[in-house]
């Protein structure tokens, strides 16, 4: 088993679950809490990593973020190192491809949380902030759960995105995926089994665990 | 029967000038608002400490109180709040369509008990009461109570519930809570219930209507209250503007305004002294 692999694939779904949910929760949010043809231009670019191949947000990525471009440039000269084939440059990979896994449960989410709600708060004096963070977040909490499971699990389980912008650099950008990959390619299919049946296993229990803990509310709530 | 009008937290001189000179808040809505096919076109002040909007059903009295809590942006209009000469307040525009002027919400302290009890699902029936009183900020200790004194709870009577969740009251629960947050918010200018008493029973209305009426006006806060219940107006003594079609029809006292209402009522009731064969309704 490649622990190192493993150790940098869970580093690696952490740090892009973390980042996202910091962008997710207010782009959510906002896109939530209303219409018009601004929050629907958000939505579909939002969605896109969903069809696109991965292989396609790899390539703009690793071109925009290489000498070619400007903001590539100023990375590079603030950084002292390019962001491609390195583990920040996976984070801005995953956090891209794992976007709509954070943002589309999280719309369902604020969705959900009765208007009149925010309205009553409004008049008590709650400020939107304030009503934001004591009645959406709480009521929108199962959302965030899910929003985090799932981001965690997509980031554990990327393989184009990661391939493409990190290259395949043991201890820096080789992720489990790829360790997969590798052995495959090696013929080493006794190591290739091992490491897909952990992937699969990790997968199952995660989605398991959403959905027993969703049955589980729903139960609390007929109580 | 009404004790001198004393704001929260007063210095004894301001003390001794709001008991010189008992002003109350006044307000005066001035709206045009169209919503579906009703036309909403209303002017009016109030003045005294309980109002009442009178009025059928689509008359656009949840309308009004929502333009006046800050809920909805009218096509036109003005909404002016003159408070007490202590808490040193110049007439405060909330909405002026002309001037641009639009308090949200949040800044009007205007606060606003729906028709339908809208209880926050996933606090406890505390915490609830508790959400428009955040300065006093020990939230193990009591909300104060309608005139400033602990006992919310025992007012409208919640004692016995006050660690519940929303979802395991009754229906008559759910709306007394919702009526005692509006109430136990701090520093209200105005207080618009929208048929708070609908739903609950007649005899705890009867004990808890005077309660509210002597408290808050001892507090010196206002209400508007929406009903279509004439019993309801007249336990009040209240001011009355009666509206139909989005209009104000009339304005002054019950007894005045819903005269006819009552005389049509206990002739339904068959009360002898009434003229029922007047109304119609031989009993």
């Amino acid at each position: 088993m490649d622990t190192q692999a493993l150790w940098l694939t869970l580093r690696l779904a952490l740090s892009s679950t973390a980042v996202l949910l910091l962008i997710a929760l207010p782009v959510a949010w906002w896109i939530a809490s209303g219409t018009g043809a601004a929050r629907a231009l958000v939505q579909a670019v939002v969605a896109l990593p969903l069809v696109l191949p991965p292989t396609v947000l790899g390539f703009y990525l690793l071109v925009a973020l290489g000498p070619l471009t400007a903001p590539g440039r100023l990375i590079i000269r603030l950084l002292g190192h390019p962001l491609a084939f390195s583990f920040s440059g996976l984070v801005v990979g995953s956090v891209l491809y794992s976007l709509p896994f954070a943002v589309q449960p999280l719309v369902a989410g604020f969705r959900a949380v009765d208007a009149a709600l925010l309205e009553v708060a409004a008049t008590l004096g709650a400020s939107p902030l304030r009503a934001f963070r004591t009645i959406a977040l709480p009521l929108a909490k199962p959302s965030l759960v899910t929003a985090a499971v799932l981001t965690f699990t997509h980031t554990v389980g990327e393989f184009g995105v990661v391939l493409m912008i990190g290259g395949n650099i043991p201890g820096a950008t080789q992720t489990l995926s790829i360790v997969l990959y590798d052995q495959v390619q090696d013929f080493n299919y006794a190591a290739a089994n091992r490491t897909a049946a952990l992937l699969l296993a990790f997968s199952l229990v995660t989605l398991l665990l959403i959905y027993w803990r969703r049955s589980v509310d729903a139960r609390s709530l007929l109580a | 029967m009404r004790g001198p009008c004393l704001p929260e937290n007063l210095q004894s001189e301001q003390l001794a000038a709001a008991a010189a000179q008992p002003v109350e808040t006044h307000v005066s809505v001035q709206l045009r608002h169209r919503i579906g096919t009703l036309e909403i076109d209303v002017d009016f002040k109030l003045t005294r400490p309980w109002t009442i909007l009178f009025g059928p059903s689509g008359s656009g009295k949840t309308t009004i109180l929502r333009a006046i809590a800050g809920l909805l942006r009218p096509d036109q209009g003005r909404i002016v709040v003159t408070m007490p000469i202590p808490m040193h307040e110049q007439p405060l525009a909330l909405v002026d369509t002309d001037a641009g002027v639009f308090v949200p919400a949040h800044q009007r302290r205007i606060r606003l008990a729906p028709q339908q009890p809208c209880l926050f699902p996933h606090m406890k029936v505390l915490e609830n009461i508790w959400y428009g009183a955040p300065i006093a900020l020990n939230r193990h200790s009591e909300p104060r109570g309608i005139d400033g004194m602990p006992g919310v709870l025992e007012d409208f009577d919640l004692a016995h519930a006050s660690g519940s969740l929303p979802h395991r009251l009754s229906g008559g629960e759910a709306q007394r809570v919702n009526l005692a947050r509006a109430v136990a918010a701090t520093g209200s200018r105005l207080l618009l219930f929208d048929e708070p008493f609908t739903g609950m029973d007649a005899r705890r209305r009867d004990r808890l209507l005077p309660l509210l009426q002597e408290k808050l006006a001892k507090r010196c806060t206002p209400v508007l209250s929406v009903t279509h219940d004439v019993a309801e107006a007249f336990q009040l003594g209240a001011e009355v503007i009666e509206l139909a079609d989005g209009r104000v029809i009339d304005q002054g006292p019950v007894e005045v305004v819903l005269a006819e209402e009552r005389r049509r009522l206990l002739g339904q009731l068959g009360n002898p002294t009434s003229q029922n064969r007047d109304v119609g309704h031989p009993i």
